[in-house]
C-alpha cells in the first residue's frame, strides 16, 4: 500500500510496483491509510510523512498499535527530525526523496525479507547465524567469517541487537534505550564510542560495511551474505 | 574639583576646624559687644552645616571646638577656660547639647537621603539593566523569528520543487529498468505500453508543474522587487473572463461554471493578460477546494468611483475569518497549514500573493467574503476603469521604461 497525498507519485509507485508484480493501492492520507489497510492488509506500507489530516508521523503511531506490517517512510531532505520520530515510533526503513525505483525496490525486498525470516526467539535459540556472523549466546562466542573475536559485554549486548534487527534502520534512540536503558537516550557519544570500538574488531576495512552509519538517524545492520 | 575636595574624608575635619576657627576670628574683635546668644548661633550654623556637608563625626568635633571657643573666647573670664558665672555654665552646656543634637540630627537626616538618593539610583540602573535585557531578548527574539520564517519558506520552496522531481525521477527509473530489462539481475519487469504511456505523461505534467511553479516564483520575485510592468489597454472585461475560463478549462470539467455579469459593462484599461491571469487562479482555487458537481460563479459589475468589480465564488469549505488575510501572504497554504479538509492536491501558496500584487499594480483591491448563504468562498477585486490621460500608476510605470 502506497500512502501520499500526491496523486501523481501514487500513480508512479503503482505502476512501478506493479510492473515488477507487487500488487498495490494507494491512499491519499493516513486515514484513508488505515481504512484501506484494515480491510486489504497488505505486506507492507510506504508512507509519505507530510500529509493532511492524519500525517505520517500519526499514521505510523496508529499502525504500529494494530499490526507489525514493514513500514517504509518517503522523506525530503530537511524532515530529519520527523523522519527520526517515525523510525521511533517504528518505522522500518526510510527513503528519501527523489529517489530512483531501485531503490525503493531494494529497500521493499529487504523489509519484506525482514519480515518473512523465521523469528529469532531469545528463549530457545542458543546460536545465532546471520549472513558472516556465527554468535553463541551462551559461551558469548562470536565469529566473523570464521574469525573469532573478544567483545566487551556491552560491545557483545550492541551486536546481538543488530543482529536481531538485521536490515533494518536504527535510531540513536532506539539504541541507546536497548542497550543502556531509557535514561540514556540523549548519550550519543556512548554509542559512538562503543560503535566505534565494535566497528574495530568486526569491520574487515576502514569503511565500515556491517555497520553502516545513516547520518544524522542511526546505523544499519548489514549482516553480509 | 571643589566637590572632590568636598568629598574628601579629612575634608569634614577640616572644615570644622575651618569654620570654627573662621567664626571664632570674625566675631573675637566684637566680643566686648556682640552678646553670648549671637555667638552660640554662630557657632551652632558652623555645626549645621559640618553635619550636612560632611555628616555626624565633623560635627561632633565642630560641637567640641565650637564649646571651646566659646568658652575661650567669649565668656567671661576670657582666654581661660574657666568659667565664672552659673548662667554662663547653663549658656555653654545649652549650647554644647544643642550642638550635638543639631550635629547628630541633621548628619542623621543627610544619610537617609543620600541612602534614598542611592537607592534610587540604584533601582534606575536595575531598571536600565533590565530594560536593555529585554530589548536584547527581543531583538534576538526577532531575528530568530524572520530566521524560522525564512526556514519555511525555503522548506515549503523545497517541498514544492522536490515533489514534481520526485514523480519524475520514479517514472524515468521505471522506464530505464524495463529499457535494459534483459541485463537486469533482480526481478523481471513487465511493463505494458499503458503503463510506459502513463509514466511519460507523469514526466510530461511534472515538467510542467515544475516549469509553472519556478515562473510563479519569478513573477513574485519580481511583485515584490516592485518590478512588475503592466501593459495598459483598453479592453472588455467579458473578454478577459472568457481568456481566463478558455485557460482553465480542464481544471473546471467536473464543476458548474456560471457567469453573472452586468450587460453594460465599461471597457477597462488594464493589463488584460495580467488581470485574466488573476482570473484564472481564482478559478484554479475555486475548483481545487470545492467539491466536484458544486458550482463556480464570476461575477463582474461596475462599482462605485469609477471601479469595476469582479469575483469568483464556489461552493466549498470557505475560508475562516481569521485567515481571510494571510492566504495572500506567499507560501501561506489553506489546506496544509490551515486544515481545511479536501483530498486535492494543495496549491503553491503563489497564486494568491501574486493575484494581491497584480490587482495592486493596478491600485485596486483583493479580499475575501463568504458565499451566498455564508457558504463557500468568494474572492472579490476591483479595477479601476482608467482613463486615457493614464492617471493609472501602472502607465506611469510604463512611462518611465
Amino acid at each position: 500500500m502506497v500512502v501520499d497525498d500526491e496523486p501523481q507519485l501514487i500513480r508512479v509507485l503503482r505502476t512501478g510496483l506493479k510492473s515488477r508484480g507487487y500488487d498495490v493501492r494507494g491512499a491519499s492520507d493516513g486515514e484513508i491509510g488505515l481504512e484501506t489497510f484494515s480491510e486489504w492488509h497488505p505486506d507492507l506500507v510506504i508512507t509519505d510523512l507530510a500529509m493532511p489530516n492524519v500525517d505520517g508521523l500519526e499514521f505510523c503511531r496508529r499502525l504500529r498499535a494494530i499490526s507489525q506490517v514493514p513500514i517504509i517512510v518517503l522523506s525530503a531532505k530537511g524532515e530529519e527530525k520527523t523522519k527520526v520520530e517515525a523510525l521511533d515510533i517504528g518505522a522500518d526503513d526510510f527513503v528519501t526523496k527523489p529517489f530512483g525505483i531501485d531503490e525503493l525496490l531494494a529497500r521493499v525486498r529487504a523489509s519484506l525479507r525482514r519480515a518473512n525470516a523465521p523469528p529469532i526467539s531469545d528463549e530457545t535459540q542458543v546460536i545465532l547465524d546471520v549472513g558472516d556472523f556465527h554468535v553463541n549466546l551462551e559461551s558469548r562466542e562470536v565469529k566473523v567469517r570464521g574469525r573469532e573475536v573478544h567483545l566487551t559485554p556491552k560491545e557483545f549486548d550492541l551486536l546481538i541487537y543488530f543482529i536481531k534487527h538485521s536490515e533494518k534502520v536504527l535510531t540513536h534512540r532506539t539504541l541507546l534505550a536497548a542497550i543502556w536503558g531509557s535514561n540514556y537516550v540523549e548519550q550519543n557519544e556512548y554509542l559512538r564510542v562503543f560503535v566505534g570500538n565494535l566497528r574495530k574488531k568486526i569491520e574487515p576495512d576502514a569503511t565500515p560495511r556491517y555497520i553502516v552509519t545513516e547520518p544524522w538517524i542511526g546505523y544499519r545492520f548489514d549482516p553480509g551474505s | 574639583m571643589p566637590l572632590r575636595v568636598l568629598n574628601l574624608r579629612w575634608a569634614g575635619y577640616v572644615g570644622a576646624v575651618g569654620g570654627t576657627a573662621f567664626i571664632t576670628a570674625v566675631l573675637a574683635p566684637f566680643q566686648d559687644r556682640v552678646n553670648s546668644t549671637t555667638v552660640a548661633l554662630a557657632f551652632l550654623l558652623v555645626v549645621l552645616f559640618v553635619a550636612l556637608f560632611w555628616g555626624s563625626r565633623p560635627a561632633l568635633l565642630a560641637s567640641v571646638l565650637g564649646m571651646f571657643c566659646f568658652n575661650f573666647f567669649f565668656l567671661p573670664p576670657l582666654y581661660t577656660l574657666t568659667v565664672s558665672h552659673g548662667e554662663n555654665w547653663v549658656a555653654l552646656i545649652v549650647f554644647f547639647t544643642t550642638a550635638l543634637a543639631v550635629g547628630q540630627l541633621s548628619a542623621h537626616a543627610k544619610q537617609r537621603a543620600e541612602e534614598a538618593e542611592s537607592r534610587k539610583r540604584e533601582v534606575e540602573s536595575l531598571y536600565a539593566q533590565l530594560q536593555a535585557a529585554f530589548d536584547r531578548e527581543s531583538e534576538a527574539e526577532a531575528i530568530k523569528r524572520s530566521e524560522r520564517l525564512k526556514s519555511a519558506l525555503l522548506d515549503a520552496v523545497t517541498h514544492d520543487l522536490r515533489t514534481p522531481l520526485t514523480a519524475i525521477k520514479a517514472s524515468i527509473t521505471t522506464l530505464i529498468d524495463e529499457a535494459r530489462e534483459q541485463t537486469a539481475e533482480s526481478q523481471p519487469v513487465e511493463l505494458d505500453a499503458e503503463s510506459r504511456f502513463d509514466m511519460l505523461e507523469v514526466i510530461d505534467q511534472e515538467s510542467d508543474r515544475l516549469n509553472r511553479f519556478i515562473t510563479d516564483l519569478i513573477d513574485l520575485a519580481r511583485i515584490e522587487a516592485g518590478e512588475l510592468r503592466l501593459r495598459l489597454r483598453w479592453g472588455a472585461v467579458d473578454e478577459i473572463i472568457s481568456t481566463a475560463l478558455s485557460r482553465a478549462k480542464s481544471l473546471t470539467t467536473n464543476h458548474h461554471v456560471k457567469i453573472a455579469a452586468e450587460k453594460e459593462l465599461p471597457v477597462v484599461r488594464v493589463d488584460a493578460n495580467a488581470v485574466s491571469e488573476v482570473v484564472y487562479t481564482l478559478i484554479d482555487n475555486a475548483a481545487k477546494y470545492s467539491p466536484p458537481g458544486s458550482s463556480i460563479i464570476i461575477y463582474a459589475r461596475r462599482g462605485p468611483d469609477g471601479m469595476v468589480t469582479m469575483a469568483v465564488e464556489d461552493e466549498g469549505t470557505g475560508i475562516d475569518r481569521d485567515m481571510r488575510e494571510r492566504v495572500f501572504d506567499k507560501f501561506f497554504r489553506a489546506t496544509r497549514d490551515g486544515d481545511v479538509a479536501t483530498h486535492q492536491p494543495s496549491g503553491t501558496g503563489m497564486g494568491l500573493a501574486i493575484a494581491k500584487g497584480i490587482v495592486e499594480a493596478h491600485e485596486g483591491k483583493i479580499w475575501i467574503e463568504s458565499g451566498r448563504n455564508g457558504k463557500g468562498a468568494r474572492v472579490v477585486f476591483t479595477l479601476p476603469i482608467g482613463d486615457d490621460d493614464g492617471a493609472n500608476h501602472g502607465q506611469e510605470l510604463l512611462n518611465h521604461e
